[in-house]
């Protein structure tokens, strides 16, 4: 009704009815929905869709473009890769501006979008994502003791209070197997708990938590390489 | 303490629920037990440091903020090919 949608144009684009995850170009534009409700625009309705591109951009420019930290680091770890990660990004941002109007605003938007920018990394590489075997989970936090047993006997059981291993972690996040860093970013820098990773990441809590603290071990593994190869021992 | 689900008084059964337990995901009963345990355990809570200062270092290991800028711009410049007007 061409009055509801001049009054009120934020419900005017949220009556889409497209999901992000859906191929592109298989949704019908907001605008031109609007549009559409009658044959001829009128200058009444052309500026509607006006008002209402501006409060989608409004909405957009407060609501996702801020969690762009967070979805560069989602994207740089599922593509290993700064450049390709930074391309997954534009695209991420991309679907979810031309699908906006299916957000819902009652839920988290980090986990809106880092759905979309996993399809799109799905859709860009057509790749078959490997199922991992949930292992005991519980062995790898002994797995971390052997660590810390290991890095006690090279002198760097202080490492982390007293190297800025800042740098190192970012890259060797970028280095683990995009299934397992894609985890490490949600649950250790965002905070997130095994249950909102779980329904991000679709895959049960045991998965989780198997591929949250594999990647752990390997990146503590890693950080251990890179002290020793940067000289530092405290003994 | 029956509500305990293993034996706390094992060392290997505490350190099996190292993760679970810095990250909070354990019952109050379960957490409680692990915490009596490490108060009287140097081995096993010198493995729990280490790994609580492990995940202190993640969590605060964020690229560069100019980083995100060149990003942001990236983004931005094709979001306006799109139609988009970004707002302060």
């Amino acid at each position: 009704m061409a009055g509801t949608i001049r009054t009120d144009p934020l419900f005017c684009y949220r009556m889409g009815t497209s999901h992000p995850s859906l191929p592109e170009g298989s949704a019908t534009e907001s605008s031109s929905a609007t549009t559409s409700a009658t044959s001829a625009p009128s200058a009444v309705q052309a500026v509607s869709v006006q008002a209402i591109q501006a409060a989608r951009d409004a909405e957009f420019s407060a609501i996702a473009l801020p969690l762009l930290p967070t979805i560069t680091r989602i994207a740089r770890a599922l593509a290993r890769d700064d450049a390709d990660g930074d391309d997954l990004v534009q695209e991420t941002y991309l679907r979810a501006y031309r699908y906006w109007h299916t957000f819902d605003q009652q839920t988290d938007c980090r986990l809106w979008l880092s759905a979309i920018c996993r399809n799109a990394l799905h859709d860009m590489r057509r790749r078959t994502r490997h199922e991992d075997a949930v292992e005991d989970a519980e062995l790898e936090s002994l797995a971390a003791a052997q660590v810390h047993k290991a890095a006690r006997a090279v002198g760097l059981e202080d490492m982390y209070d007293r190297l800025d291993l800042g740098p190192a972690i970012v890259k060797a996040i970028g280095k683990l197997d995009p299934i397992f860093g894609e985890i490490v970013v949600l649950s250790d820098i965002e905070g997130l708990s095994y249950d909102e990773i779980a329904v991000a990441v679709d895959v049960p809590i045991g998965t989780v938590r198997s591929r949250l603290y594999r990647a752990r071990r390997q990146l503590q593994e890693a950080l251990m390489v890179y002290a020793l190869d940067a000289g530092y021992r405290n003994v | 303490m029956s509500d305990v689900s293993f034996d706390s008084t094992n060392c290997e059964a505490i350190v099996r629920r190292m993760w679970p337990h810095l990250d909070g995901a354990l019952s109050e009963a379960d957490r409680a037990a692990i915490t009596r345990h490490l108060e009287g355990c140097g081995a096993c809570s010198s493995h729990f440091t280490f790994a609580q200062s492990f995940l202190e270092a993640v969590h605060e290991a964020k690229p560069d903020p100019a980083d995100f800028d060149r990003v942001l711009g990236k983004v931005v410049r094709a979001l306006a090919a799109e139609g988009f007007v970004k707002t302060p």
